[in-house]
């Protein structure tokens, strides 16, 4: 038995070997590994390292060429009034974005989960918005706050409100894109979190209602807990997406009024592409990177773990 | 909602679930009935356009490349979608089935890879496709993202939960690592590509700045940056302009309806979009 058994690993083992001797397994590892490693070491690592490289250097008045000046970048950079308003901007926005897209995310999830009569064309509707690219959903909105034809405020004013100047004022403009932000999300929150609903166990339920605990009782001691981990993971993703839109900001308002939307990576773009300071840009970038980095080492813990469960 | 009775909690579960699907497709609805309104209609009140007409389509389509732009879209979601399956499922098989020297250290470079955001990538790719003289060409819009961390994360980790049995058998057979990947990984791993599949080309339909950036030329514009220009053009044609989105949403929309399958596994599975 042994003997057979050892054989047996043997044999598994020597297979790669003796493949490994042949002609041609060298050519084909390489034709595996090569073309994707090629790829991602241009034009994924290069401007990554580059990123770092251009921040510590300037550009002279020409652009052709860049100097090594240090830190002075960053300096700057934390000395800069409109630098601080557009962190404070991208942090406002996501604070918007995430508690809203989620709330209506686990709302739509909540109701499209179990199956029922009709469920399919239920959830095409509440999943749709993820067909909706970016600047389709910005257009629609555009139109459906605009000032005098748009539905919305026709609502208000037919309830005697007053209409409100959703994206022209510095005030309400922010809060107006990161609910059209939300609005975009969730289609995809409502299928991530269907998917973690659809994981409890439904004895879980079951055995809740032999207890005699009401549907209110079943969610916030049965369904939240259980879906926290999906929570996490979305939240964490939305707040992810949020500190880096840019489409719909660019479509509905341009950073404007009063560069009231100019989040952290439109400040980006307009200091690399209209004030043509691209090194003052990268310095930018690589500031925000840490910041994504710091959550994305935290999705990809939460990622790891959903992946080796599974 | 256990505490309502049954005939009572019946509809009222409907009605709950059609005024949300309502106030959430409302934004869409709007702007299809712009689309089919002619400009001295737009603004007459209700969702229901007073005189339906295809004027704003035969605008948007006469006076902007806009099928162009659905074809500029179209070649490059395509063109990304394939090399992303391609470069994915030839590094992730080798990632999972073939022993090398360094190949934990290669697994640990592409997981790293997943941190790093296109965001903060961007600036210096733009310098560097620059350089290679892509400006306003399809290989800018292509190139840089025919390889993707995510997709050979995935694909590997799939490839890897096949049963070694298959491979074993393939290696007996006398298959090299490419028959094995052709004729028995993919195979079996088709669902991981459909899924992977329209991941990547929502995202690559859906890509903005960086198109933006990197196409000035108004008939190599992808269609989610024609929009802008649309916009700008017709300042006060919201038919026009929602015709031209709408135009912009029917491929994405269709794809979703008809492979929504894939799309909802591919969301799940990456749990990223873009």
């Amino acid at each position: 038995m042994i003997n057979a058994k050892n054989s047996e690993r043997n044999l598994q083992k020597s297979i790669p070997v003796r493949q490994a001797g042949r002609l041609g397994e060298g050519l084909e590892v390489a034709l595996l590994l090569l073309p994707a490693l090629l790829l991602l070491l241009v034009f994924t690592v290069w401007p990554t390292l580059n990123a770092f490289w251009l921040s510590f250097h300037r550009e002279n008045l020409l652009g052709t060429e860049r100097d090594w000046v240090g830190l002075s970048n960053y300096a700057e950079m934390l000395r800069d009034p409109a630098f601080w308003r557009a962190v404070g901007a991208t942090f406002l926005f996501a604070a918007i974005v995430v508690p809203v897209q989620l709330v209506l995310g686990l709302l739509a999830a909540l109701m499209v989960a179990r199956p029922f009569p009709g469920v399919a064309l239920f959830r095409t509707l509440f999943f749709l918005t993820t067909a909706v690219p970016t600047a389709v959903a910005a257009v629609a909105w555009g139109w459906y706050l605009h000032p005098i034809g748009g539905t919305l405020n026709r609502w208000l004013e037919a309830v005697g409100l007053p209409a409100q100047p959703w994206l022209t004022s510095p005030e309400l403009a922010l809060p107006t894109l990161a609910i059209v932000t939300a609005w975009a999300g969730v289609g995809f929150t409502a299928i991530l979190l269907t998917a973690g609903l659809q994981q409890i166990p439904e004895d879980l339920y079951e055995a809740a209602r032999m207890d005699g605990a009401g549907a209110w009782t079943q969610f916030w001691r049965i369904t939240l807990p259980m879906l926290s981990p999906t929570l996490f993971l979305v939240a964490l993703l939305t707040v992810l997406t949020s500190l880096t839109a840019f489409g719909q900001i660019h479509l509905l308002t341009r950073g404007g009024p009063m560069e009231s939307t100019t989040v952290w990576i439109y400040r980006i773009y307009q200091d690399a592409f209209f004030n043509f300071r691209f090194s003052y840009a990268a310095a930018q970038s690589v500031a925000l990177f840490l910041v994504l980095l710091l959550l994305a080492a935290l999705q990809f813990r939460g990622l790891g773990r959903r992946v080796h469960y599974e | 909602m256990s505490s309502l009775p049954r005939w009572l909690a019946r509809p009222l579960f409907y009605l709950l679930l059609g005024v949300y699907a309502w106030l959430l497709v409302l934004p869409l609805l709007s702007l299809l009935s712009a689309s089919f309104r002619t400009e001295a209609d737009l603004f007459t009140p209700g969702l229901l356009p007073p005189q339906p007409t295809l004027e704003a389509y035969r605008e948007a389509l006469a006076k902007h490349p806009i099928l162009r732009y659905l074809l500029n879209s179209l070649v490059v979601s395509l063109a990304i979608t394939l090399g992303v399956l391609l470069t994915s499922a030839t590094l992730g098989y080798a990632l999972a089935r073939v022993r090398f020297a360094g190949q934990s250290l290669l697994f640990g470079f592409v997981v790293g890879l997943l941190l790093i955001p296109d965001e903060v990538t961007f600036l210096p790719r733009y310098l560097l496709v620059q350089e290679l003289g892509w400006i306003n060409s399809y290989w800018a819009l292509i190139v840089p993202f025919l390889a993707s961390p995510l997709g050979i994360f995935l694909m590997r980790q799939f490839i890897k939960s096949l049963p070694q049995d298959l491979f074993d058998a393939a290696r007996i057979d006398g298959a090299g690592h490419l028959r094995t990947l052709w004729y028995v990984a993919l195979p079996l791993a088709a669902p991981a590509l459909g899924a992977l599949g329209a991941l990547s080309f929502l995202g690559a339909w859906n890509m903005y700045l960086w198109p933006l950036v990197v196409i000035n030329q108004n008939e190599m514009k992808t269609a989610q940056i024609a929009i802008a220009q649309v916009q700008s053009v017709e300042v006060s044609s919201w038919n026009v302009v929602a015709a031209a989105a709408m135009l912009v949403l029917l491929p994405t929309l269709l794809a979703f309806l008809l492979a929504q399958r894939a799309f909802i596994r591919g969301i799940a599975l990456g749990g990223l979009k873009g």
